[in-house]
């Protein structure tokens, strides 16, 4: 398969435009549904910065338009705000963190992430600060809320996920919606998305069970792989989940790639993302 | 007990699952799965290394089953020893190639003395083969049979590889099938 079919697979809308990176699997939270298992002990599978950059540079050459990073949890990495810096000089990129590492003193690492092309989503479960930090741990609530418009008046572009075991629509998420919007983010930079039943979740009977055609099938790239979809690189009791496993190859990037194009045309009719899973 | 975890329908690797689709593939695409994007190409290659081709299939079982006691393989020592009785060789003819008894009394053939011949140069010694080893071989066998069964010695000596290193188990079936013809 050659590097133009992969091309003109996204540019068509075959297959998607975002590469998801997991930086590493270790976190300073342990959150009731984490997909990874992630905690201060976990191992930390970490991805170098150059791995990184290397990933944003072929992603382009290939025809991609836009790369995820998450965890664990990125912000525990000394070098990741500058590394996301130079990703963004490539490629748009959406970093997804808890935000509590960027409060107080901290809070200059994230001078970096002020860029046109680099947004920073932080997770925020309920407008309740109990019934958040039951989920994502003590003062989380209290951290997130502090930080988000410390943020946005630096100038970085913030996102909300909000992360729910109720229906995506539901009414109850009301005063959360108002609680973000005061905070100075979009409605449009406001995600909800359903628990997954995968990783610590799937333990804790937490969630939507979801197969491979209703997660999206962005390319994710870890330590341990490359997978089908963000939600592919899980932990369950210690041990990754290999199922939407691709290829352990994780460069050169056009090697994932192609396996992910070959899988996606090998799916039925009518694979879609029918659970609002992203 | 195999060293590396033994991947299962329900953790086989999406680009995997259709080597899982009709059950228990067994341990060497069990293992393989573990790193999908080897497993097709592996596959592909030791089936057309193993499988039919233009030398008889008494000829490529005879290879196998040498290879892998010459390699010291119990995984496929076993599994060949079944695969052999299935393709029609003797019980005395499997003991010779196991070196339980003399491999003339069992293979009164010369060609096949010079096949075996080809096979021990190649399985069970390092450097050169001797050029005797291959004139007797040559007398009996085209040479386009002598590279396909070299094709397959090797195939064989990469499944006696991972099978070793990985000590990958003895399937139950193939145990059982054992006992029956006294070979455990």
């Amino acid at each position: 398969m050659t590097e133009s079919t992969i091309a003109e697979a996204i540019a068509s809308g075959e297959m998607p435009g975002r590469v998801w990176i997991y930086s590493n699997y270790h976190c300073n939270l342990a959150c009731s549904y984490c997909l990874t298992e992630s905690s201060p002990r976990s191992e930390r599978r970490e991805l170098t910065a150059e791995q990184m950059l290397t990933i944003a540079i072929e992603a382009k050459s290939l025809g991609f338009t836009g790369i995820g990073v998450t965890g664990g949890e990125p912000m525990l990495l000394p070098w990741l705000p500058e590394t996301v810096a130079a990703m963004a000089a490539h490629l748009p990129v959406i970093l997804l963190t808890n935000g509590t590492l960027l409060g107080g003193d901290r809070f200059e690492r994230a001078a970096p992430l002020a860029h046109p092309d680099i947004a920073v989503q932080i997770s925020l479960d309920s407008h309740q600060p109990d019934l958040n930090d039951m989920a994502r741990g003590p003062d989380n609530f209290d951290k997130v809320v502090a930080v988000v418009p410390r943020l946005i008046v630096s100038g970085v572009r913030v996102r909300i996920a909000t992360t729910t075991a109720g229906p995506l629509d539901s009414p109850t998420l009301d005063p959360l919606r108002a609680l973000v919007r005061s905070l100075g983010v979009r409605d449009e930079d406001h995600i909800v998305r359903p628990i997954v039943r995968r990783g610590r979740a799937d333990e804790r009977d937490l969630g939507v069970v979801a197969v491979a055609r209703n997660i999206p099938s962005e390319l994710t790239i870890a330590a341990d792989g490359a997978f089908w979809g963000s939600f592919g690189p899980t932990v369950r009791a210690g041990r990754l989940d290999t199922d939407l496993l691709l290829t352990r190859t994780i460069l050169p990037l056009s090697i994932p790639a192609s396996t992910l194009l070959a899988t996606l045309r090998g799916l039925p009719e009518g694979a879609d993302a029918s659970l609002g899973i992203r | 007990m195999s060293r590396t975890q033994l991947l299962d329908a329900d953790q086989a690797p999406i680009t995997a699952q259709p080597y899982f689709a009709d059950g228990d593939p067994g341990p060497i695409v069990a293992a393989l799965a573990t790193v999908p994007e080897l497993l097709g190409p592996t596959l592909n290659f030791v089936g057309a290394a193993l499988g039919p081709g233009s030398v008889t299939t008494r000829a490529k079982e005879l290879a196998i089953l040498r290879t892998s006691v010459l390699q010291g393989c119990r995984y496929c020592i076993h599994a060949h020893t079944a695969v052999a009785l299935d393709v029609g060789l003797s019980t005395d003819e499997i003991r010779a190639l196991r070196g339980d008894i003399a491999l003339e009394d069992a293979f009164p053939e010369v060609s096949e003395q010079t096949l075996i011949g080809w096979i021990d140069a190649l399985a069970g010694a390092t450097g050169a083969v001797p050029d005797d080893v291959w004139i007797a071989a040559r007398a009996h066998w085209p040479e386009h049979a002598l590279v396909e069964l070299t094709v397959t010695v090797g195939a064989t000596m990469l499944l006696n590889r991972l099978a070793t290193g990985l000590d990958l188990p003895t399937s139950d079936q193939v145990t059982a099938r054992l006992r029956t013809e006294g070979f455990v």
